[in-house]
């Protein structure tokens, strides 16, 4: 039975205004994204190029210079700007893009100064997961907002239900077809947009961007699983489709402007952390303890004599200066780390949050993708280390004190480029994507399930009349 | 009559769950927004009032002129609390140095002590007064005239000798009555809230300008008023009517100022930063070519040693026990490299103004597009207002650029870079020579610089051939020995409040005719779809 409503629901649908509205919204945000999505990536990948060049550049210089020279020099790995980013920019133009390293330490990260303007305010790209957070969750209660109060009204619910049709059936089939009407648009979006990506250049369309695609419009489609519960819940708990309307609305606002826009608030509030003034006092003070504590002549050198007897003090002495801030720093990442992953814990209780999450893990971008290449330049950097050591036990004039910092104790021969070990990112696999995606698709799961229960509970007991 | 009727839709509307559940949203979610923008103000504040110490402690604690260097730290707009603007993007502060015009703010932005929470945005009074109101002004009027005829009460009316101009404008009165209060009602939440904050005191100068936010914002409840009444009167059902005011109030409200910024992003590319940064790398590079060309020639010193001594970019030096001829080498040498360095700062504008100008051009095409909706223009208006917008950060960046001119032409007429006390605090008649530094250090072991360095070369033990110069003291080499300066007579940075009229200038007072403008033709569009709507 729930199968015919839900057919005779989805041609109601097709016919309405509100969908032939939503649809023409929909192709012509992403229409729009599409077309300017080439020009600007172009420019993105111009500007990564030229500093990506840079950085080579600089470690072929120091190459050619001396092998110490290469393993000291700061480095920046910069992230590359995503090919994927029409589906979802994870606004990693906002979050930190390039992790500085060399061969003795990973030291931190730090956001390029090209990846947005600072006159222009922060602004939503017009993305696919932007029209599924605030398209799609509109859409979705503007479908069942009046699903049940509205027939009610209109007196077709009372003579539905004077036949022999169950309930159930009855907001079975509202919800399907709401569902199904909503990601039906979200689809032929989708499909509209890769079209016009691929007709103008701005993306191949190979299988991983087909398979992309497809996790996507499925994790849209849950969105408007939890989004349509709740209109459902809004339609039931109201008498008139008016009322209804505004619960709605209110629902929306919470969910896709209220609470993805407090996270700031509830880090600063609910997750506080340390000052970054006092991470660095807490640094100096770990310097000026070893320095004091180092033995006289710690701060010698000579550089043209590499075995220098003090050398190897300086080295002992720069090995720990290092050692010790990296153990403050770390710390102070972790806490970063955690502050941002528990905000957003907070904030997935609104689906268009917890949305916004699924949706970058689905493409691999964002936040858990810098974690990623975090981790990922952590084993890196450890190789490049071990590699260097090897490099320099090789050679007889090198007195093998490393000093992370300065190249006056380790071997000071050229290298060839070609042998440095280079990093490479990788794109995140299916599994790491899956494991970044389950949390927040589980919580949207639930709370389709809780609204929509909450729902049918309630129109169990709908006075009809 | 015009007032009956306006009577009537007020008090219908009164009684009506909208104007409940409106009242309601505003109760929760205007004091919701002032408290975040109360809570990014104290920070910003706590933040400055941090940064303004360092710098205060900085400037005292400097005993050479070539360490004196402004750095200006800004305390945050109080109107920030309502429109913060690109307040939270930018730094506090400006260093000024010669080598360097200032081009964008430094310091922390607001993200601060956590870089990756600047990928969560935020909402403002502002952004929840153009959502709330707009949406309000629309469920009121978006039934104004099609639920009267689905009543049937349209046609009863109209068989009245009533002209549907008084009709027209008694509903549009009655729902601005409704929505009156609401707006009063949030704007005077948030002052309460200011005035309650204890920590927080407004100016006559902002409480004016909440004022004049208030009356724009009445502008822009009026606007998505008509915008309503004008769907109503051209949609024969009230649902139409509805679902075409809803997708309306979308796309004006959260489309479209997204568009604007991703269009002007996409299609007004702005130079880029990385690339800026490798051209003025080279330029200074040819800068230190030409001024070790330049100083080439200058007679060496007896001895090119410095006992204490702090060098810095930007020609900031500080040194201490170093001998009479390689004082004066130095000093040689700063007042030829340091005109040099201004220069060069003025040469590397050009290519730093076109930077900056493309980034105010993307950001004025961002405005300009947003204006196809009414809440692009209520937001850049009262990012205006409130003076946190990017036109108020470049005009006060160049106000810090002529303030950068002043502080060198007061440097420049005490001909400072050409006197010792550019780089020491040590007084010309205290300076000795090489020999007679070596003998004081060395307690009287060696009487000549050449002795010394006979002896030294001998020695296969690097820290003894120092130990040596450990023994004596040597009068004034350690910046210690010596007092802080006092620049009492430099001038300081006046922060310029601007006036309202300044603050409009721009292009506000355009968007402000522009928006009044867009009022006048949806009500003569309203009228005219009303004059021919089928009341029947």
């Amino acid at each position: 039975m729930w199968r015919v409503i839900a057919k005779r629901e989805i041609l109601h649908n097709l016919y309405s205004l509100r969908f032939l509205l939503s649809l023409v919204l929909v192709l012509g945000v992403m229409a729009a994204g599409s077309l300017s999505f080439g020009r600007r990536q172009a420019a993105a990948l111009g500007n990564y190029r030229e500093a990506r060049a840079l950085a080579v550049k600089a470690m072929q210089e120091d190459a050619g210079s001396n092998a110490s020279q290469l393993a000291v020099g700061r480095r920046n790995f910069d992230l590359r700007p995503r090919d994927n980013a029409f589906m979802d920019d994870a606004k990693e133009k906002y979050l930190p893009n390039a992790i500085i390293y060399s061969a003795w330490n990973v030291f931190g990260i730090k956001s390029r100064n090209d990846s947005a303007n600072p006159l222009l305010a922060k602004y939503d790209e017009l993305t696919w997961a932007f029209i599924a957070a605030l398209l799609v969750s509109f859409v979705a209660l503007l479908f069942t907002f009046d699903a049940v109060s509205g027939e009610k009204e209109t007196k077709t619910l009372s003579l539905e239900l004077a036949n022999p049709v169950p309930r159930a059936a009855i907001l079975g089939g509202k919800y399907v077809s709401a569902v199904a009407s909503v990601t039906a648009i979200m689809a032929v979006g989708a499909v509209v947009s890769l079209l016009l990506l691929i007709a103008t250049g701005g993306a191949g369309m190979g299988s991983a961007t087909a398979i992309e695609a497809a996790a996507f419009v499925g994790a849209a489609a849950l969105l408007a699983a939890v989004m349509a519960a709740f209109g459902l819940l809004c339609s039931v708990l109201a008498r008139s489709s008016n009322v209804s309307l505004l619960l709605a609305l209110c629902v929306w606002l919470l969910f896709a402007v209220v609470i993805p826009n407090s996270s700031g608030f509830v880090a600063k509030t609910v997750y506080p952390i340390e000052k970054a003034e006092a991470v660095q006092k807490k640094i100096n003070q770990a310097f000026d303890d070893l320095n004091k504590a180092a033995p006289p002549g710690s701060w010698m050198s000579q550089s043209n004599n590499p075995f220098l007897p003090q050398h190897e003090l300086r080295a002992n002495l720069q090995r720990k200066r290092m050692a010790a801030e990296k153990a403050i720093r770390d710390d102070y990442y972790r806490t970063m780390f955690r502050q941002f992953e528990r905000t957003r814990g907070v904030t997935a209780i609104s689906p268009a949050a917890s949305f916004g999450y699924l949706a970058e893990a689905v493409v691999g971008g964002g936040y858990a993708r810098f974690r990623k290449d975090w981790d990922d330049i952590h084993v890196y950097q450890g190789q490049f280390q071990n590699w260097f050591t090897a490099l320099d036990a090789k050679d007889p004039k090198s007195p093998h004190w490393y000093n992370p910092n300065e190249d006056v104790s380790t071997t000071r021969e050229k290298v060839s480029f070609d042998i440095v070990p280079q990093f490479a990112e990788r794109p995140m696999s299916a599994g790491e994507r899956g494991r970044a995606a389950l949390p927040y698709a589980a919580v949207m799961a639930i709370m389709a399930c809780l609204a929509y229960g909450a729902a049918y509970a309630l129109f169990v007991r709908y006075d009809v009349r | 009559m015009l007032l009956h009727i306006a009577r009537k839709e007020f008090h219908n509307n009164l009684l009506s769950a909208r104007f409940a559940i409106g009242f309601l949203l505003c109760l929760v979610l205007i004091p919701f927004s002032v408290l975040l923008g109360i809570g990014d103000y104290r920070d910003q504040a706590g933040q400055y009032r941090i940064d303004r110490d360092a710098a205060e402690k900085t400037m005292k604690e400097i005993r050479t002129w070539s360490y004196l260097r402004p750095i200006l730290v800004f305390p945050p707009e109080p109107l920030g609390i309502f429109g913060k603007g690109i307040s939270g993007q930018v730094g506090n502060q400006v260093k000024i140095r010669l080598g360097e015009k200032p081009l964008l703010p430094e310091g922390k932005a607001a993200a601060r002590d956590n870089p990756f929470l600047a990928s969560f945005f935020s909402v403002d009074f502002v952004d929840i007064a153009a959502i709330v109101l707009s949406l309000l002004a629309l469920l009121f009027s978006y039934d104004a005239l099609s639920r009267e005829k689905e009543d049937g009460t349209l046609r009863q009316q109209m068989a009245n000798p009533l002209p549907r101009s008084t009709l027209l404008a008694g509903k549009l009165v009655g729902i601005l009555m409704t929505l009156l209060p609401i707006l009063v009602f949030c704007f005077l939440v948030g002052g309460l809230i200011i005035l309650f904050s204890g920590d927080l005191s407004f100016s006559a100068r902002e409480w004016g300008r909440l004022a004049l936010l208030a009356l724009i914002s009445l502008g822009y409840l009026v606007l998505f008023v008509l915008v309503g009444m004008f769907v109503s009167a051209r949609t024969r059902s009230s649902v139409s009517s509805l679902v075409l005011c809803l997708f309306l109030w979308v796309f004006f409200v959260f489309v479209v100022p997204n568009m604007a910024s991703y269009a002007a992003e996409s299609f007004v590319p702005a130079k880029s930063r990385d690339n800026l940064a490798s051209v003025t790398k080279d330029m200074d590079r040819g800068l230190r070519e030409r001024q070790e060309a330049a100083t080439k020639s200058l007679p060496r010193a007896d001895w090119d040693m410095n006992w204490w001594m702090s060098g810095q970019d930007d020609g900031r030096e500080e040194s201490y026990g170093c001998s009479a001829s390689f004082f004066e080498y130095k000093r040689q040498r700063a007042s030829i490299e340091i005109p040099m360095m201004i220069d060069n700062a003025d040469t590397k504008w050009a290519p730093q103004a076109a930077y900056l100008e493309s980034l105010s051009r993307q950001a004025r095409a961002a405005d300009n597009l947003a204006m196809i909706s009414p809440a692009g223009i209520y937001r850049a208006v009262a990012g205006t207002l409130c003076g946190t917008d990017w036109a108020a950060l470049v005009r006060r960046l160049d106000d810090v650029r002529r303030y950068r001119e002043t502080f060198i032409s007061y440097l420049r007429g005490k001909d400072i870079w050409s006197k010792y006390e550019w780089i020491t605090a040590a007084p010309p008649a205290k300076m000795i020579t090489a020999d007679a530094i070596i003998e004081k250090l060395s307690g009287g072991r060696f009487k000549t610089l050449a002795a010394y360095d006979a002896w030294a070369g001998k020695q296969a033990d690097v820290k003894s051939r120092w130990d040596v110069l450990r023994v004596g003291k040597l009068a004034g080499g350690q910046p210690d020995d010596f007092p802080y300066l006092v620049a009492n007579d430099m001038p300081g940075y006046i922060e310029r409040r601007e006036g309202v009229g300044r603050s409009l200038e721009g292009g506000a007072v355009a968007r402000l005719g522009l928006l009044a403008a867009e009022c006048l033709v949806l009500f003569a569009l309203a009228y005219v779809a009303f004059i021919r709507y089928d009341v029947r």
